[in-house]
């Protein structure tokens, strides 16, 4: 019984004000990549292996949901019925241990596409 | 030593947890990053608001800060972002890329880990690297974003039925994602510029909260109040500071109040306890004491006693202005001295710590109060709410005089509002109504109702209405008032307690009168003794349907853990907004707020504050921003003939009368009335005003010496001088006439001393059978000043029930156009017929044409202008009922005193 209406304001952002954000933002990225590029003259060592506990499906869910499912796992959208997020795993490094940690990435998101496409092409077969 | 204070209690639930964005408030672990530069160290949300960038980044781009860490309860736990490969942790270098195959993703920076190209062959999708901050925004998926509604209107609502469940999965799902809505609408507005103008702050001072933007200098002008507010946060923002002002005027005045060479007069309370009776003159102008007041009395000693001091609480004033203080300490005291004691006026800050707590509350805590009422009291368009109850057959309720139409009306629609006001003009039953809203509340079972008022005195009143309807009422006290005696002594909860009679209870009781008997308890006693008494206030707190307390009373600590969802506040015409808040933040969702606008608002001490406009209720507020308060129609306390002009000129015509003539008529009363069955009479003084002792206020010698003569004769005629009240708007004069009437009254000196004399002001909400109010300003040029607000003439005009007497100068109150229309009616009284007529023709925004028989020709101001009367060619019409009268007493004469034009229009 607790029905609240409340009209909001139309909250404009000042152009202006976007503009020299923007500009501001814009060369913060630009210093940061520059001095990496002087900084940085040897090329990193790669250690980018990916673990193998990782495929057991031991990682600790901060998500609050099953942590029993395959890896991928989806939400179904309640209104379209269509899978909204899917679930990935996040692979962190705490000092020299390595750590997977489960999270939902919207399906539209441009990191999982092209995996996803390929799953849900197989799906339908 | 129990100091009956609360003075370790921090004050306003809920806090800011450290994790709140330090721009807009919003807490939730999953929407929050903090900066993870170690000077800084601050925690954003990810959330635009009306900036351009999330708060998040937008502090980074400010402070040009470029590390960040995940909170321990986000998706991610505590996560410093950095490059899985090089562990680099410039944000504006990091994004992820995934596994070719794998659902797996890591962190990797641009410059150089994504160009290696070795990575390519190790099953990483180099193709999709993805920014972690796009559109100047943290990936939402990572640092959840409150969801922002640019326009349109946002609902929440429990859809019914089946669709229940389906709905609370998906608001589960929401939940955990994204703030609560709640939250959401309710986090601060911050702009740029603020953005700005803090994080410039912060580089002289980490520490600095968004608060200390608007903290005035200390010559500057506080923020004026405003009619709507953003959020919670500015609303703080306005009114914490005018608090602040006047808790600092109220400290240097009263602890400037000190007074020396008191001569003393000792005794012994009931409770055992020493009481020291003295006379404290007051000057006028200074502040009063009142009951509950903490003074401290000293001795400096002398040869045969040492330096002695005790603190104490006033529990009684006398009419004499003699005070007595009851002392904490009996230990030591000097009683075999009478004379050469100093008393100190004893700060306490808890009234003012309530109110910032209550603001704190209101702002942070959203639980406080329902979102609906949050954004009501704010100022935001928020569509009527409707609560659904089921109506009461009768809306009257056991044990209260049956209600008129406009109560029942009133009764019945509060009952279905969430936020709803009342007007009850003077005499018109706004307790019995409030009283009767109170016992339907409590029994719809929504658990008990809290009822508050600013005064004690109204408290009082109302629960004693309340528990007339047969509901268990505890009437809560402050600490210090508790040996203040009350008209409802039985159900105040610190009686209850003692006299609670079961057998759980006598171990209290036991320890109780041992306490009595010795003063003190032992250690291990005493500490029994708190704890039974604070199980046992809280049990029959607890049992009670309704709580009664003041405004300031609800931050009592002994309600720290109730919760109400109703809330009825009388009188709040009469409190501060901050104030008011107090009850409010206990989880209101149904509230009712009783008072009348058109009569005096809150004092304000402080100047300052006052010009920024603290003295303006919340009720006027809602006013304003357009809530139409019900109005009660029915007055039960004049004569008709008082009551007219009241009703025409400050209620719009609709005061109707619930007496008759003859209910009024004082048979066997032999007073010059100069119209019979018109117990009205305006006593021309031509005499002038003076300048008090004090320098501060006014007195007028000739007013005094015949408010005496009118005391006198009312006194002769028969009436008692309980009957009789004598107002004045001016403390000195109120000073002078009291002084007067015991030295030259010419019967016996206690009939004078019986009679009340009061400031207009201390007199609102009370009523005696005869007034006579005594004006004082007469001077040529310095105008009328405390007689120019409206509000304090409608509260000297409606305190009387039989008769009224005026003394002042027409001459210089007819400048005024509110008191032009007074002197008007009084000398020029038209026949009720005809004022009929004309208020009918103002109603209906009429032009009326009159009497053809005494051809006069009113012109009507309609609206809230005053009812003035001209003859034709602006000529004062012919005088029939004349009750502007000059010369002595058992002579009275019509007055010829000519009126000078009204100087502007009053609005
Ligand atoms: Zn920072
Ligand atoms: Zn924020
Ligand atoms: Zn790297």
């Amino acid at each position: 019984d607790d029905e609240v209406h409340v009209r909001q304001k139309v909250v404009e952002v000042d152009p202006q004000e976007e503009a020299e954000f923007d500009r501001e933002l814009r060369a913060l990225m630009q210093e940061s990549l520059d001095s990496r590029k002087l900084e940085v003259r040897a090329r990193p060592t790669l250690n980018m292996m990916i673990p193998m506990n990782v495929f057991e499906g031991s990682t600790k869910d901060h998500h609050g949901r099953g942590v029993e499912g395959e890896s991928g796992d989806e939400t179904l959208d309640e209104e379209t019925g269509r899978n909204k997020e899917v679930r990935v795993k996040v692979l962190v490094k705490r000092g020299n241990k390595q750590q997977t940690k489960q999270m939902y990435i919207p399906r539209d998101c441009s990191l999982v596409q092209s995996t996803k496409q390929k799953e849900a092409a197989e799906l339908e077969e | 030593e129990e100091t009956g204070e609360d003075e370790n209690y921090e004050y306003g639930k809920g806090d800011f947890t450290e994790h709140a964005c330090r721009y807009c408030g919003v807490q939730n672990p999953a929407c929050v990053a903090r900066c993870n530069v170690p000077s800084c160290r601050k925690w954003f949300c990810n959330s635009r608001g009306n900036t351009s960038g999330s708060h998040i980044v937008n502090h980074l781009v400010r402070a040009k800060h470029k590390e960040v860490c995940l909170h321990k309860d986000s998706p991610l736990g505590e996560t410093i972002l950095e490059c899985y490969n090089c562990g680099c942790r410039n944000v504006f270098l990091l994004g992820f890329i995934s596994a070719k195959a794998e659902s797996v993703v890591v962190l990797l920076c641009r410059e150089p880990c994504l160009s290696v190209n070795a990575l390519k062959d190790m099953n990483w999708d180099l193709s999709q690297w993805c920014p972690l901050i796009d559109d100047r925004c943290f990936l939402q998926w990572l640092v959840k974003v409150r969801v922002f509604f640019s326009s349109g209107l946002l609902c929440f609502f429990s859809p019914p039925g089946d669709m229940l469940e389906t709905f609370l999965n998906w608001l589960i799902s929401c939940i955990l994602q994204i703030p609560s809505e709640q939250e959401q609408l309710r986090a601060r507005q911050i702009s740029a510029q603020q953005i700005n103008k803090v994080e410039e702050l912060w580089k002289t001072n980490p520490d600095a909260s968004l608060e200390d933007l608007e903290k005035p200098g200390v010559d500057d002008e506080p923020q004026p109040v405003v009619l709507k507010y953003e959020d919670a946060y500015q609303y703080q923002n306005v009114f914490a500071p005018l608090i602040t002002l006047e808790a600092d005027y109220d400290k240097m005045m009263k602890e400037s109040q000190s007074k020396d060479n008191l001569t003393i007069r000792w005794d012994i309370g009931l409770n055992k306890k020493r009481i020291a009776y003295f006379v404290f003159p007051k000057e006028d102008n200074e502040l009063r004491l009142v009951p509950g007041d903490e003074l401290r009395l000293r001795y400096s000693g002398d040869a045969a006693h040492p330096a002695w001091q005790s603190v104490g609480h006033v529990i009684k004033l006398t009419a004499q202005e003699e005070v007595a203080l009851e002392l904490r300490a009996s230990q030591g005291v000097p009683v075999d001295v009478n004379h050469g004691y100093s008393v100190d006026f004893v700060w306490k800050s808890t009234s003012f710590d309530r109110m910032q707590g209550a603001m704190k509350t209101f702002a942070v805590d959203e639980t406080s109060v329902s979102g609906y009422i949050y954004h009501h009291l704010l100022g935001h368009e928020v569509e009527v709410q409707v609560v659904r109850n089921t109506l009461p057959r009768r809306f009257g309720a056991p044990g209260l005089p049956e209600l008129n139409a406009s109560q029942v009306f009133a009764v019945k629609s509060v009952l279905q509002k969430a936020v709803s006001l009342i007007q009850g003009p003077p005499g018109t039953g706004k307790t019995v109504t409030s009283a009767a809203i109170v016992y339907h509340m409590a029994k719809q079972g929504q658990g008990q109702v809290l009822v508050c008022a600013p005064s004690n005195v109204a408290v009082d009143q109302l629960a004693e209405k309340i528990s007339a309807t047969g509901l268990k009422v505890v009437r809560l006290c402050a600490k210090s008032r508790e040996a203040v005696s009350s008209p409802v002594e039985h159900l105040t909860l610190h009686y209850q307690v003692r006299h609670l009679d079961t057998s759980e209870k006598s171990e209290l009781h036991k320890l109780q009168q041992l306490k009595d008997e010795q003063g003190e308890l032992s250690s291990s006693d005493e500490k029994k003794y708190k704890a039974l008494k604070r199980a046992t206030e809280r049990e029959i707190s607890q049992s009670a349907d309704v709580i009664c307390c003041t405004c300031v009373g609800a931050g009592d600590p002994r309600l720290l853990n109730f919760r109400f969802r109703q809330v009825l506040i009388d009188e709040s015409t009469q409190a501060t907004e901050p104030e008011c808040l107090i009850p409010l933040v206990l989880g209101v969702k149904q509230v009712i707020l009783v008072g009348d606008h058109c009569q005096l608002g809150p004092v304000i001490m402080c100047k300052k504050a006052a010009r920024a406009g603290l003295a303006q209720s919340l009720f006027e507020r809602l006013v304003l921003l357009g809530v139409k308060p019900f109005r009660l129609q029915v007055q039960y306390r004049m004569h008709p003939s008082l009551s007219e002009f009241p009703s025409n000129s400050f209620y719009e015509g609709t005061l109707q009368n619930g007496v008759t003539i003859n209910e009024r008529q004082s048979s066997g009363i032999d007073f010059p009335w100069p119209v019979p069955n018109r117990p009205m009479l305006f006593y021309v003084q031509m005499g002038q005003e003076e300048i008090s002792a004090s320098g501060t206020s006014y007195l007028n010698r000739t007013e005094a010496a015949n408010v005496e003569k009118i005391v006198t004769t009312f006194l002769r005629s028969g009436v008692v001088p309980s009957q009789i009240g004598v107002i004045t708007p001016y403390e000195g004069q109120r000073a002078y006439i009291v002084n007067y009437m015991s030295r030259n009254g010419s019967l016996r000196q206690q009939l004078y001393k019986e009679i009340e004399v009061a400031s207009v002001d201390s007199f609102q909400g009370r009523e005696k059978d005869y007034i006579i109010l005594s004006c004082v300003r007469s001077n040529e040029h310095q105008g009328i000043g405390f007689l120019n607000d409206p509000r304090r003439l409608n509260v000297a005009l409606t305190r009387a029930r039989y008769g009224i007497v005026i003394l002042g100068n027409p001459k210089v109150l007819s400048k005024q156009p509110l008191w032009n229309g007074l002197l008007t009616h009084y000398k020029v009284v038209m026949e009720m017929q005809e004022a009929t007529l004309i208020k009918k023709a103002a109603r209906e925004n009429l032009t009326p044409t009159l009497s053809r028989r005494q051809q006069k020709v009113p012109i009507i101001s309609i609206g809230k202008q005053p009812l003035q009367i001209l003859h034709k060619g602006g000529c004062p019409a012919p005088q029939e009922h004349e009750c502007l009268v000059e010369g002595p007493l058992n002579n009275l004469k019509q007055s010829m005193v000519q009126f000078q034009k009204p100087k502007k229009i009053y609005n």
